[in-house]
């Protein structure tokens, strides 16, 4: 009987690490792909079958390094690369800046129409971005702004509500006192906002950028459609979807998946440093509703 | 300026503080959300043209833009009837041969084209549609989000669970998470086409021959039959961990007591997962649900880089009738309905999960 229950518990613990060495695998497997295929010569990449590691046809490991050469060399690519720091750099910015103001006013303050005003950066959060797609291109006209400028504003539609909403739950539990200590000073609002709830909600500053960084880094639609004319502002995404490589005989899947390996390593990285507070971020706006 | 501060009160000095650090931000969101929306609902109703380079102005045309995107008809397709024999005719395997669709649809003052064809108490029948595309598109937008939000919720509810236990490399684990959902889904989208080559220098199809199933050359990405299925297994792989993320943090909100009584009041684990682990995560999965639905909904990104223009969800043919047809009115026109679409689907979602009720 106990030599039975012991089988179980064996059988068990193997399902279940059998489970999650599957899981791992899972999700990393796409990524590792891409690594064996982006140190792939071209003829190693026409091989049949595949193989699980840059061999040659002799099944010599022999590595290449041509590909991310070329997509170096390639001025699209690195000017993809600086146009996509530099918009989601930016718009990271004025997220964080013009969503802690407004974060601030309906965390802390009281006025009037608060709670409309709650409803519409919520209802915001899940506005969908394609449906302003035309309107967007009409206003953008007009405003006659650079196209990386555009994209800047329009990202705002995704990251603006999103550290609003973020920024104001946490606004809402810093202790009303500290204000109101600092009122009793002297302090105008706009100094108590600037020299002390500022300081303490850094950590939440770091987690809504982080998202709203690798949102606007993300970004695919307004980017594809608002550089159509003007494909010196393409963004990664962008460059990476239509990549036709220098020598353009077929699609030059090595190239691109050096460029994915490219522009996805900062991104793992940054992801994995910040863990515990992305994770935060995900979950506080869904979880606590 | 100083006197006149002086006069109001300390409540009306706070109400105006918020009134200004309010203003940029809705200013921002007048110009890139509401405006824009605003603009949409109007243009769909003309016959804008998308940069057209002329000042014209766009004729009003009311609702033709989505009479032309949603018009629809169903016609009895009659039997071919043979001229010799008077008897309606069959094919070799003996079933009855009806009237081409196109003969059969109307053609003025509008056209239909055959969207599909059903039979009905053994009378055929074919549904035309003033835009085939588009109603394929939302029935392509349709399926993928069903399909895909119900997977990576079992999935992801499964990967959750396997996370929440206690064992070694947790932490690797749920860093590991995190890698498919950083990933560029564009990025993601072309790692899959790579994976999913029609030939065997592509790793599916050269696993899958190695294993004996297909000849080698499986084409997921152009069959009719695979498109689908692919679409939905990457959309899978991308976003499964952020429903395991969301409810992860659900199931860490559970008081380890409740088990620890079911276990005293001898419920096994299954019975602890329906009477404790399902009912208390609730909340956690119907916010991760409207989340993750709202999101397949407006699919982008994985459907032009993978389909391009051999297979539309909503959000491509927008794109496709703004850039590719330069249709502006009935972009917009687009826009809307899927604006409907999704307003629709969260409130349905509200009501039935109970979530506005908190």
């Amino acid at each position: 009987m106990t030599g039975n229950k012991r089988t179980l518990w064996i059988l068990g613990k193997t399902g279940f690490w059998i489970l999650v060495i599957f899981i791992f695998f899972y999700m990393l497997f796409p990524f590792y792909w891409a690594v064996n295929s982006s140190l792939k010569s071209e003829s190693q990449l026409q091989m049949t079958p595949a193989t699980f590691l840059p061999v040659d046809s002799q099944g010599r490991f022999s590595p290449t390094l041509q590909n991310y050469v070329a997509i170096f060399k390639d001025g699209t690519f690195v000017r993809a690369l600086w146009n996509s720091t530099i918009v989601a750099g930016l718009t990271t910015l004025l997220a964080l800046g013009v969503g802690s103001f407004a974060a601030y006013a309906m965390g802390k303050l009281r006025f009037k129409g608060k709670k409309a005003t709650l409803y519409l950066i919520l209802s915001l959060t899940m506005f969908p971005q394609i449906t302003v797609l035309s309107g967007l291109y009409a206003v953008i006209t007009t405003l006659n702004l650079s196209t990386r400028l555009s994209l800047i504003l329009s990202y705002m539609i995704f990251t603006l509500p999103f550290t609003t909403w973020v920024l104001t739950a946490f606004f809402k539990e810093l202790p009303s006192e500290i204000m109101q200590s600092a009122w009793v000073d002297g302090a105008t609002p706009f100094q108590t906002f600037r020299m002390i709830l500022l300081p303490l909600t850094a950590p939440a500053m770091v987690t809504s950028g982080l998202l709203a960084f690798i949102a606007a880094w993300n970004e695919y639609i307004f980017a594809l459609t608002f550089t159509t004319i003007a494909p010196g502002a393409r963004t990664i995404p962008v460059a990476i979807s239509l990549f036709t490589g220098s020598v353009s005989r077929q699609v030059p899947f090595g190239e691109i998946m050096a460029g994915a390996v490219v522009v996805t390593v900062p991104i793992v990285v940054l992801v994995f440093i910040f863990q515990r507070r992305i994770v935060q971020g995900l979950t506080a706006g869904a979880v606590k509703g | 300026m100083a006197r006149k501060d002086s006069k109001l009160t300390l409540a009306q000095k706070e109400q105006r503080t918020a009134y200004r650090l309010l203003i940029p931000a809705l200013v921002i969101l007048a110009a890139v959300a509401f405006y824009p929306l605003f603009e949409v609902f109007y243009t769909s109703f003309t016959n804008r043209v998308f940069a057209s380079g002329t000042d014209e102005a766009p004729d009003f045309i009311g609702i033709e833009n989505y009479k032309s995107l949603l018009g629809l008809t169903i016609q009895e397709m009659p039997p071919v009837i043979d001229t010799e024999t008077g008897q309606p005719q069959t094919d070799a395997s003996g079933k009855a041969v009806y009237e081409r669709a196109v003969r059969v649809l109307p053609r003025t003052p509008v056209r239909y084209r055959e969207w599909f064809q059903f039979s009905f108490f053994g009378k055929r029948y074919v549904v035309g549609a003033r835009d085939p595309e588009f109603m394929k598109a939302i029935w392509n937008t349709l399926v993928f989000t069903v399909v895909s939000v119900f997977l990576e919720t079992i999935l992801g509810l499964g990967v959750a669970l396997v996370v929440n236990s206690n064992f070694k490399g947790r932490g690797v684990m749920r860093a590991t998470m995190l890698v498919p959902w950083a990933v560029i889904t564009v990025v993601s989208a072309r790692i899959w086409e790579w994976m999913l080559q029609p030939t065997r220098a592509g790793l599916f199809n050269m696993v899958l021959n190695r294993l004996g199933l297909g000849d080698g050359s499986l084409s997921f990405l152009s069959s009719p039959a695979l498109q689908m299925p692919t679409l939905i297994a990457v959309d899978v792989w991308k976003t499964t961990p952020f429903m395991a993320l969301l409810l992860l943090a659900g199931l860490q909100l559970i008081p380890r007591e409740l088990y620890e009584a079911g276990r005293v009041d001898g419920a096994s684990k299954f019975r602890q997962f329906f009477s404790i682990t399902l009912p208390l995560l609730k909340p956690t999965l119907a916010v991760a649900l409207i989340f993750r639905t709202l999101d397949a909904l407006r699919a982008f990104d994985v459907f032009q880089v993978l389909m391009g223009n051999r297979m539309y969800s909503m959000a491509t043919y927008n794109y496709y009738q703004l850039i590719g047809n330069r249709n502006m009115g009935l972009a917009s026109a687009i826009g809307v309905i899927i604006f409907i679409f999704i307003a629709v689907f969260a409130v349905i979602y509200m009501r039935f999960m109970g979530v506005d009720k908190e």
